[in-house]
């Protein structure tokens, strides 16, 4: 009796709860596109100051983590992150464990044949190094450098580039060394096990500011970098929001409270078969 | 993306890069099993030492690299200690962590095998005048090494699998390789049945060498046990 009060009881609670979250929004995109009905559940890696990080209170944190929430807000979802390595992100959305990779993904032609990409921020790669190497000066002074990166993403691509870009000038080549996440990359790099550290501008610039490494070469091989989505319903959704978000200017004071540009782009869908 | 590609699998199956892995795994794990079962000989015998301070060096070392995931051991080594001015390549740190590791584990086994034989055998070996090398040699460590035999050939099989834990400081093994080729396709599936194929070779492979020296130790016994009436 007091069992069945008390759960009913809970019942309206919990109706009138969902009715405030609620309120009078209705989300953008069907349950059925998504992973979890009305949540936005995305994926990160968050070892990249400024841009996706964790704090010391094991709070998510960032630019693309603000970026992330602020799109699940106006799609009337709630936003989930799932903290992952890089090299699970594309296996993980094909199948079916996130919505959105929102961790900084580059745009390749190959990557937008496989999945719903929506490119929304410039992104160069850097080489960080000790505070207390003056020698690396450009890309060449990088010949026979031990070089550490994270495993999987385009960072680990351009790196084996570079590395066949100098031997194909007659120099020595680079000693690539895979790590699992940047985290781990930095910590070898502090420890002196690698010599440099291959980063994105805004990581490496961030740490060089911090004090804790040198960014000793910058700007190389620009490329934009994108969400992605395994829905194309979802991916629309996502990309009319950031139209909205560039149109009323909260986006542009989002990018220039981190200090990174605004793109040239228009935000539209780069998928399979579009 | 497509749901299987057999040609893709077999690629993989045969490239050189993976079976290169394959190797480094497999010497990975022969190197640490022999620097492992040298050290981890050398604990035992320490931990039954009359002297204290010997009995306490083993316990703690014991203690210490039980009590700490293999994980933490390879990251303190390759990332921390340089710290301390001490550093070793990835190759070293790799081996090191696995040896270091494997010995703590296998010192146990060797000690719990020696301590199996009961000590009557040795009051009496030593009643007819044998000296402690002696009876080490001809009647504690014959009997021990059968015992130890199953859980050290159950050891070198997760050892081989353990392996796979030193991709996090960037060693080239299977695993590690694996992944690398993951990017360039992504046929996850595909690659991941090929590592796991491989693993299963080698683990099966094994499994048949232990068997036969089971056998051959197992033999010896059979013909000094007092025959059934």
């Amino acid at each position: 009796m007091l069992l069945r009060k008390v759960s009913s009881a809970a019942a309206v609670l919990l109706a009138s709860t969902v009715a405030v979250l609620a309120g009078d929004c209705t989300p953008k995109v069907a349950d059925s596109e998504l992973i979890k009905p009305g949540v936005l559940v995305m994926s990160t890696n968050p070892t990249l100051p400024p841009l996706q990080y964790v704090d010391s209170a094991g709070e998510l944190k960032g630019m693309r983590v603000e970026l992330g929430t602020e799109i699940a807000k106006r799609l009337c979802l709630t936003p989930e992150y799932v903290r992952i390595e890089f090299s699970a992100m594309i296996p993980g959305l094909s199948a079916g464990r996130w919505d959105m990779i929102n961790t900084g993904i580059f745009f390749t032609e190959e990557r937008a044949g496989m999945m719903h990409m929506i490119p929304y921020e410039d992104q160069a790669i850097s080489v960080s190094v000790a505070s207390g190497n003056e020698a690396v000066k450009t890309k060449e002074d990088l010949a026979g450098l031990r070089i550490g990166v994270e495993i999987g993403g385009f960072e680990e691509t351009k790196t084996r580039l570079l590395d066949e870009e100098l031997k194909a000038a007659g120099k020595e080549g680079l000693v690539i060394q895979t790590f699992d996440n940047f985290a781990l990359a930095y910590q070898a790099l502090r420890a002196g096990q690698v010599d440099g550290v291959v980063s994105i501008d805004a990581v490496a610039k961030e740490y060089d500011a911090r004090g804790d490494f040198r960014r000793a070469v910058s700007g190389l091989y620009p490329a934009p970098v994108a969400f992605a989505m395994k829905s194309p319903a979802l991916a629309d959704a996502v990309s009319e929001i950031l139209k909205e978000m560039k149109a009323d200017g909260s986006l542009a004071a989002l990018f220039d409270s981190y200090g990174v540009p605004m793109p040239e782009t228009d935000y539209s869908v780069k998928g399979p078969g579009r | 993306m497509s749901i299987w590609s057999w040609s893709g699998f077999f690629d993989y199956l045969f490239n050189p890069f993976i079976l290169g892995g394959v190797f480094t795994t497999i010497w990975l794990t022969a190197v640490s099993l022999v620097a492992g079962l040298i050290l981890g000989f050398v604990i035992a015998l320490m931990r039954r030492s009359k002297l204290v301070p010997l009995r306490g060096i083993a316990w703690f070392y014991v203690w210490l690299f039980r009590g700490t995931p293999l994980l933490v051991q390879l990251i303190v080594i390759y990332t921390a200690l340089p710290q301390l001015g001490i550093r070793f390549s990835v190759v070293e740190a790799a081996l090191l962590g696995l040896a270091l590791n494997e010995a703590a584990y296998l010192a146990e086994i060797i000690r719990a095998g020696i301590e199996a034989v009961p000590e009557g055998q040795s009051r009496a070996a030593r009643a007819l005048g044998m000296t402690e090398h002696q009876i080490m040699r001809h009647i504690v460590a014959p009997q021990a090494f059968k015992i130890i035999i199953p859980p050290l050939g159950n050891s070198v099989n997760g050892l081989l699998k353990t392996t796979s834990v030193t991709s996090v400081i960037s060693m080239e093994e299977l695993l590690r390789r694996t992944q690398v080729l993951i990017q360039e396709k992504f046929m996850v599936l595909e690659l991941f049945a090929v590592a796991t194929i491989y693993y299963l070779l080698l683990t099966t492979a094994w499994d048949f060498v232990q068997r036969r020296i089971e056998r051959k130790f197992g033999q010896s016994t059979a013909v000094a046990s007092p025959q059934k009436r």
